[in-house]
């Protein structure tokens, strides 16, 4: 019955071309979590490193991490509508989205990257502060490389979730592979909705597994598991 | 010894709290409580709470199962026992049991009712209330095209974008009847919600040119948008009527019904607009105003 469902839904040849369709929802979906973890990183990088940096945010990194996790994503979304709307901008703008999608991301990128810098052992910062590194250098050559692995694992941890939540778009009228699970349901065709949680859940994993290949790429040489 | 009893306590503690769980799920009992649902938009859950309290004022114990989603979802849960009443209209339920509704309520209040008596349910007495299907343009969209009537929009159709609830494409009362009797083909459809501060919202913001929203609603007035007449009878009867399952009606009997009835006919199609415009426009709590409605009529709170 629902194989039926997915096999007409997928056979539709509104499904694949016209608004609502699967290419346009899903070209929609990856540019939202894309832009929403890059202004993320952007807004959140830098205090990271220097807290991470100047030893000063171990507490702050978990309770922000914490807190990140606390807020409801659907709760900031209907919240932002609400305002923007006051404020004249279209209800069907993807500010909203973005932003709790931002609210989303930050959280992960932030902590691991304090954690990150902060695991660079002190003696390896001690003795780079002796060969005369400026403190400038410090971070870009010494500890940003170091970290890097646990800095991408943060991006990586954030990219999914947004990738996932960003589902959440659908019930505030805006677009994305949530759309096909929010309408699919509305009428009960479950092969719509479906096809949506797989493509959704098939994105999540690609980045996944494509951001885990970043991540060992990014480890620099030294730090790589060496065969004995 | 000590930690041997804790952690028998504890496991004894568990075990009742998971019994206590299973037994709270509801099982077939004497007197069970009557449940009364709700679609997803305010009118439905103020008409519901009015069921609701008129019940519980009568003595009856009442749970309530509210703003569950559109029909897709309450007619199963109705059929299935997990609702007992929700407040329907005839018109699109009739449709939707696959009968042909027309503009005659008593006609297609009996059709409605026989093809849901299959499905173990049964419709009260209609309420003179109705609440059909408005597709409302804004005052500057109607005099820009001259538009007046739903047909008036067939030459400007391609260029309009026209909003409503997700599941209103497959609706022969939306855009389904749109296309199939009115032969109009809009540039987009835009899926916003039931008629809810979405499509409020779009509609003002210019996001849709045309939207669904519900006749009974006070906004349409309070911003001077134009209700597109019908001329081509597409919306048929759609007085509101209590569906309630058979099963329920056969154990309280006549005094359920006769108070169901008689609610239902003292709901008033002024008193409906008046008290959407309480829900949409002033934000008042459904509960409340169905409380208010209820004591202004002959049912006060006895306490």
């Amino acid at each position: 019955m629902v194989w039926d469902q997915v096999v007409d839904y997928l056979q539709d040849p509104a499904t694949w071309s016209g608004p609502g369709s699967i290419p346009v929802l899903l070209w929609e979906h990856i540019w939202v979590s894309v832009v929403a973890t890059i202004v993320a990183i952007a807004l959140v990088l830098p205090l990271a490193l220097w807290l991470g940096h100047t030893r000063k945010g171990a507490d702050i990194a978990g309770v922000v991490v914490n807190i990140g996790r606390a807020i409801p994503s659907f709760g900031i979304l209907v919240l932002t509508v609400m305002l923007l709307v006051q404020w004249g901008v279209s209800v069907l703008s993807v500010w909203p989205v973005l932003v709790a999608l931002i609210a989303l991301a930050a959280p992960p990128v932030f902590t691991n990257t304090i954690a990150g810098v902060q695991g660079v052992s002190a003696a390896t910062v001690e003795a780079a502060r002796g060969m005369g590194l400026k403190e400038s250098q410090l971070v870009g050559r010494v500890e940003v490389p170091l970290a890097s692995p646990v800095i991408v694992e943060g991006i990586r941890i954030a990219f999914v979730q947004v990738i996932a939540t960003a589902t959440l778009g659908a019930l505030v009228a805006w677009g994305g592979l949530g759309r096909l699970i929010v309408d699919g349901f509305s009428v009960q065709n479950q092969g719509k909705v479906l096809v949506g949680a797989f493509l959704v859940a098939l994105l999540a994993v690609i980045a996944e597994v494509g951001l885990s290949i970043a991540q060992r790429a990014s480890t620099p040489r030294g730090l790589r598991p060496r065969p004995d | 010894m000590r930690r041997v009893f804790r952690n028998w306590a504890v496991g004894a503690v568990l075990a009742l709290a998971v019994l206590a769980t299973a037994c709270g799920s509801g099982d077939s009992t004497e007197g069970e409580p009557i449940t009364v649902g709700s679609f997803n938009f305010n009118e439905s859950t103020i008409v519901a709470e009015i069921y609701a309290q008129a019940l519980e004022r009568a003595g009856y114990t009442v749970e309530r199962s509210l703003n569950l989603g559109n029909r897709e979802v309450v007619k199963p849960a109705l059929e299935t026992g997990e609702i007992d009443l929700v407040p329907e209209y005839v018109g699109t339920i009739n449709s939707f049991l696959g009968g042909s509704p027309t503009s005659d309520s008593e006609a297609t209040w009996n059709e409605a009712k026989t093809l849901f008596e299959d499905l173990g349910v049964t419709l009260l007495a209609f309420s003179p209330a109705q609440d059909k299907n408005a597709y409302v343009v804004t005052a500057e969209t109607a005099s820009a095209n001259g538009l007046t009537t739903i047909s008036d929009l067939a030459p400007v159709a391609a260029n309009l974008r026209f909003g409503g609830p997700p599941e209103c494409p497959e609706r022969e009362f939306c855009l389904l009847g749109l296309q199939t009797v009115y032969g109009l083909e809009f540039a987009e459809f835009v899926p916003l919600d039931a008629a809810g501060p979405i499509t409020v919202a779009a509609l003002e913001g210019g996001d849709v040119d045309l939207a669904l929203l519900f006749s009974s609603q006070g906004v349409i007035a309070e911003k001077g948008w134009v209700v597109l007449e019908d001329d081509m009878g597409l919306q048929a009867a759609e007085n509101l009527v209590p569906a309630i399952r058979q099963a329920v009606v056969d154990e309280y009997g006549e005094e359920l019904t006769n108070l169901l009835d008689e609610v239902s006919q003292l709901i008033a199609q002024d008193a409906l607009i008046e008290m959407n415009k309480r829900a949409d426009i002033d934000g008042d709590d459904p509960a409340v105003i169905a409380g208010d409605w209820l004591d202004d009529n002959g049912y006060p709170a006895t306490e």
